[in-house]
């Protein structure tokens, strides 16, 4: 069990979902903190989950307020950095650059992809706290090797 | 650590160290206040940085540190940053997604003690109680005055030239704090964390009111504090505040050059002040201190040595000081006011926006001599750590009494204003600062200090248009050292200041560090610019005045600046030499510092001297 779970970990590192980062969330995660990931966690999608729902409700309005998407953008670039989501923060970067270069539809493909990647990390991080939670908590602070 | 210690316990500092952390992104938020906590320091959170601005106005000695996210809903953190800095004089951190350098240089001159990328690590946490300790040593060190300053200025001068690491930075200006003379005698400041009184623009006006009516350089604690007739306001406290608006004249002046051209207002008051008489703080020579040490994080600029600044910064009597009335960011509005008066004068030369003459007319060297001659006074350092950084008023334009004398030589204006048409040689970097003058325009009421030929007791009371607060200050930053180098050479001067800072507030902050290198090639400089950002419009003027005055003073700044960015070159004979050549090789350099705070400019202008 635990070893799936420290596989699991794993792929999500070697797929490039998560970074350095995720890891050092993990190192603080502690006695004191045992479930301090998973909050992270849960506490990022649920940020995330609303700034993407306003960059939806921005872009279906049609108006394209690139500054407006580009600071959206800023945010969410700064928690999924925070949390180590790299390809999640690979789509802000890409989506910003649209914004910048004012191109719409390269905005509205990125963000797609964005919300993809965005709901496949959260799926993968969900099973694999799940998965953690059953191996147990000791389990969870264990790093990829 | 254990931990099981205890985190009240301040004696065992850092372990308890009280932090307040604001992030609107409720992720990092938590991470960082685990990462905090993991650090044994006491932290307190919230979302919003009003809230944080209440719970820090509430009790002043709650906390000992603010780490703050630089986007925010509410407020930018900027603004939040100067506002700790000016009401609290806290140490601030700022954090940011961006690396961007012009974001790094507009959290220094607002006064920032660090500057930290996301996502943070556990490792930079680590060493962030140094700038509690810093700011409070700076702060006990305020009583003395400018005799560092040579020692400073060499401190700036060369630790300007060191990278810009933002770890440089801020040992440089660590140091540079130290070296300055801190020493002020500022009872509060040993007690670090005393009833602090809370400088409102209204109160700063009427300091500043006073300061003028006495005259900058007879300015005494005791005399202002009969003056301005405020109750429960104690001599300790005006001295303090003096010294910190001495060093923000100071910084000012030195980069007022590069404010002053971008602050296109401001050049109006530098016009003022170098007509003046070199407004000696006008000059403000890009004090290669400022500089150099600038870049980097904004690790503690604190240490402003301008004392040579705020003596200029004094002389232009006549410049009125702009008001300050300017952007302020916020914070520094009462330094602002007053500095305004300081500041403009320096970043008049400037600030003209017609870029050209930076420092028209500003006496620079004139601004040196007497600069170094009022560096001691000045060199009070004010120290507003946090403050000179956010509100950098602490450049108290000193150029007013130094001004007079200095400015003798009217050309000098030159010095470091880059197009001053007076000495600066064609094409001198004037044009480069006036390009920042543009930006700063808005920062920079203060227009040009009014060349210094007119010996009239500079007091400027630049009216400093404080530079604009807002902006940021990579170009500031750029043109105070690049400014400053060469205070005296014009061109030499200005070619400093105007490479690096492009667009932000240069103005503002690079307007600091110029001068206060003006003054020593201290690292004031880096104050000053910081300074002058706060209070935005200062900077400009002060700067102006700074360099007007003091041909010499600048020059010598200048070189020393671009020597070792900072330290200040006290023959003023020779300047009118180096100058010349300097504004050529300042030039030339101006553009390459371009991005670099202006150290390139710098570096030529070493070889010149």
């Amino acid at each position: 069990m635990q070893r799936q779970v420290a596989l699991i970990k794993q792929s999500l590192f070697d797929q490039g979902y998560l970074d350095e980062q995720f890891m050092e969330l993990e190192e603080l995660q502690d006695d004191a903190n045992p479930n301090f990931v998973e909050e992270v966690s849960a506490l990022y999608f649920k940020d995330s989950a609303r700034l993407i729902n306003n960059i939806d409700q921005a872009l279906e309005r049609g108006s394209f307020d690139f500054n407006r998407l580009d600071s959206y953008m800023h945010q969410f670039k700064g928690s999924s950095t925070s949390i180590g989501a790299s390809k999640v923060k690979a789509e802000c970067t890409k989506f910003r650059e649209y914004c910048r270069a004012g191109n719409a539809e390269g905005c509205l493909r990125t963000f797609q992809q964005l919300k993809k990647e965005h709901s496949t990390l959260r799926k993968k991080l969900e099973h694999y706290f799940q998965l953690a939670r059953q191996a147990g908590p000791k389990e969870t602070a264990r790093r990829p090797k | 650590m254990t931990v099981e210690q205890n985190f009240e316990a301040l004696d065992q500092f850092p372990v308890g160290m009280r932090v307040l952390a604001v992030d609107d992104d409720q992720t990092c938020l938590k991470i960082l206040e685990t990462l905090l906590r993991r650090c044994h320091y006491h932290v307190t959170t919230t979302n919003q940085a009003q809230k944080a601005l209440e719970l820090l106005r509430e009790n002043k000695n709650k906390f000992d540190l603010v780490i703050s996210d630089v986007d925010m809903p509410d407020m930018d953190g900027f603004k939040l940053l100067e506002l700790v800095g000016l009401e609290m004089d806290l140490p601030v951190i700022m954090l940011s997604v961006h690396s961007d350098p012009k974001y790094v240089m507009k959290g220094v001159t607002h006064g920032a003690c660090d500057y930290l990328l996301k996502p943070v690590r556990i490792e930079e946490l680590k060493n962030i109680w140094q700038h509690v300790v810093r700011s409070k040593s700076r702060g006990s060190n305020n009583n003395n005055v400018g005799e560092k300053r040579d020692g400073s200025g060499n401190e700036g001068g060369g630790n300007s030239d060191q990278n810009n690491g933002r770890a440089n930075r801020k040992r440089k200006d660590q140091y540079n704090e130290e070296e300055d003379e801190e020493r002020d005698d500022n009872d509060d400041s040993s007690a670090q964390k005393k009833q602090r009184v809370v400088w409102t623009v209204e109160l700063h006006k009427k300091f500043v009111a006073a300061v003028n009516q006495l005259g900058y350089e007879k300015a005494m604690p005791k005399k202002i504090l009969d003056l301005m007739n405020v109750e429960k306001l104690t001599r300790e406290n005006v001295a303090s505040h003096l010294q910190k608006f001495r060093l923000y004249l100071k910084r000012i002046s030195g980069v007022t050059n590069q404010q002053a051209i971008m602050a296109n207002s401001d050049l109006h008051f530098l016009q003022m002040t170098s007509s003046l008489n070199g407004l000696d703080g006008f000059h403000h020579r890009p004090t290669p201190v400022g500089s150099g040490q600038f870049h980097g994080g904004t690790p503690g600029m604190r240490p402003f040595p301008s004392n040579g600044i705020l003596g200029r910064l004094n002389s232009p009597s006549g410049i009125g000081v702009r008001n300050l009335s300017s952007p302020p960011a916020g914070m520094f509005l009462q330094n602002q006011n007053d500095l305004g008066k300081f500041h403009h004068v320096s970043s008049l030369p400037l600030n003209h926006s017609d870029g050209g003459n930076i420092l028209q007319g500003l006496p620079m060297p004139l601004e040196f001599d007497q600069l170094q001659a009022n560096n001691n006074n000045n060199i009070r350092n004010m120290n507003n750590n946090n403050k000179s950084i956010a509100g950098s008023s602490m450049a108290f334009p000193t150029f007013s009494t130094q001004q007079n004398s200095l400015i003798r030589a009217p050309n000098n204006n030159l010095v470091v204003l880059e197009g001053h048409p007076q000495a600066s040689p064609s094409g001198f970097p004037g044009h480069q600062i006036n390009k920042r003058v543009e930006h700063w325009s808005n920062a920079v009421s203060s227009s040009n200090l009014p060349p210094p030929q007119t010996s009239n007791s500079i007091h400027h009371q630049f009216n400093v248009s404080p530079l604009p607060h807002a902006r940021p200050d990579p170009l500031e930053w750029n043109n105070v050292s690049s400014s400053y180098s060469i205070p005296f050479c014009d061109s030499a001067a200005s070619t400093l200041s105007p490479p690096a800072l492009d667009t932000t507030n240069p103005g503002a902050f690079s307007r600091n560090t110029d001068f206060d290198s003006n003054a020593n090639g201290q690292p004031g400089v880096f104050y000053d610019s910081l300074q002058m950002r706060q209070s935005g419009n200062y900077g400009p003027t002060t700067d102006a005045a700074m360099l007007s005055s003091n041909p010499k003073e600048g020059f010598v700044v200048g070189q020393q600046k671009l020597q070792s960015g900072g330290f200040m070159v006290a023959d003023a004979g020779s300047l009118d030499d180096i100058v010349n050549s300097t504004m050529k090789q300042e030039q030339s350099q101006g553009e390459l510092s371009g991005g670099d705070m202006g150290y390139g400019g710098f570096s030529s202008l070493r070889t010149c001297i």
